[in-house]
């Protein structure tokens, strides 16, 4: 049996699909908070073009398979902190975490990990049995950093094609990995966590990380030949109607669950340079 | 139009007692949805041979695998009740079905590890590395 999915005898709520401003695109992004909003989940679709599945005797159109991840809240925090920074006051996060247009933003402030966190990217003061915060660059940049260095760790350990070599040709694992630079896998995780951040910081982190910034990329990949397997963020002009495709949930440990799917999309529209893997795409939406 | 305050909660209580299903990623949009004699014109005629399965379907011939779903995950099929209703209500799901490896095919290609599907798999391990809480 699965064991877990959401555990709800815990809570007295199911999980469910919630829209957020993503962090990268400002637009509409489909997301997840577990019963409780204890934690978040990002949502992110994988689909190649002509695909249906066969679910016991039936079947079913639509072949986008939805990955459900566990996802760091301080992503989603980050730019509300960054617009309330600008007057560089310290302030309670509980008037900064919220978002007009995203009721649930303030949610976010729920998941477990949200507060403990908020030291990674924000300096805190106490007055009394009250907590103020006031964005930090600098700490946020660390923070980053550590999150690239986690990642490229993985990268190797999985043995991702990271090179540049890698999207120019085809998809195919024929570059052994010690032919990387380290230059190669900290790009590709600077790719990477960019789908979670502004541009704006994207570059900076870029200048944080040492990295010189590529001219034009793009031209010295054809966009047709790059690696096709790219998810995204699923968005808010998708028709969650069709949710009936397969999906994935997480199995925590036994206590509570995240709820996983997927649905995807071939890349076809110009992607960031490092992003070939599993990057989000500016979807022309409907 | 979307409405940003909508949600769509997902019933999980009944996890526990969902059926497992054989679960076929086809390599072409069959523009159907609902029953299929799946298990009569595709599983029964299904060649295993080491790491691989052969069928004839529709004329074509498709090579696939089974795959386990990544470790930690439980594949859900969900399927909406209640579909009644405007864009900006609430809306909920359930879990159909739960599934936790999966057969994809190809055309013609035999399935190696650089398949896509292969390669999505790898994801839960990469987005821990990006999302995982980082130390002091």
């Amino acid at each position: 049996s699965t064991d877990s999915v959401i555990d709800t005898q815990k809570h007295d709520c199911d999980p469910a699909f919630v829209r957020l401003r993503n962090p990268c695109t400002d637009a509409a992004s489909l997301y997840m908070l577990s019963s409780g909003d204890v934690e978040l989940f990002e949502v992110k679709a994988f689909e190649e073009d002509f695909h249906s599945w066969f679910v016991g005797q039936t079947v079913q159109r639509d072949g986008r398979l939805l990955f459900v991840t566990p996802m760091d809240p301080l992503y989603l925090i980050l730019p509300c902190l960054i617009k309330s920074g600008i007057e560089g006051k310290f302030q309670p996060v509980d008037q900064v975490v919220m978002d007009e247009e995203f009721p649930a933003c303030s949610r976010l402030l729920s998941c477990s990990r949200s507060l403990a966190s908020l030291h990674h990217v924000a300096e805190e003061k106490e007055v009394g049995t009250l907590k103020f915060h006031r964005y930090s660059q600098e700490k946020t940049m660390n923070w980053l950093k550590k999150k690239v260095e986690r990642t490229v760790i993985t990268l190797k350990k999985r043995n991702i094609c990271v090179g540049q070599g890698v999207k120019s040709t085809t998809y195919v694992r024929v570059k052994p990995q010690s032919d990387y630079q380290e230059e190669d896998y900290l790009r590709y995780a600077h790719g990477l966590i960019s789908e979670y951040i502004s541009e704006d910081l994207s570059k900076a982190l870029l200048r944080h990380l040492e990295l010189p910034e590529l001219t034009s990329p793009k031209e010295t990949e054809p966009p047709s030949k790059k690696r096709k397997l790219s998810d995204k963020p699923v968005e808010a002009g998708e028709d969650y109607t069709k949710f009936n495709s397969a999906d994935f949930v997480r199995k925590p440990s036994k206590k509570m669950t995240a709820a996983q799917k997927s649905l995807a999309k071939v890349d076809k529209t110009g992607m960031k340079p490092m992003s070939s893997f599993f990057s989000p795409k500016v979807k022309a939406e409907k | 139009m979307s409405c940003n305050t909508s949600v769509i909660r997902v019933q999980a209580s009944s996890v526990e007692q969902t059926q497992r299903v054989p679960v076929h990623l086809m390599p072409c949009e069959i523009e159907h949805n609902g029953t299929a004699r799946v298990s009569q014109y595709l599983t029964a005629t299904t060649k295993d041979c080491k790491h691989e399965k052969t069928v004839s379907f529709r004329g074509r011939g498709l090579r696939g695998q089974e795959i386990s779903c990544p470790q930690g995950y439980t594949g859900l099929v969900l399927k909406e009740i209640n579909k009644l209703g405007s864009d900006q209500e609430d809306r909920t799901v359930r879990v159909s079905s739960v599934f936790d490896k999966l057969t994809y095919w190809n055309l013609e290609t035999p399935p190696n590890s650089d398949d896509t599907v292969v390669m999505a798999m790898d994801w839960p391990e990469l987005a821990e590395a990006i999302h995982g809480p980082v130390e002091d």
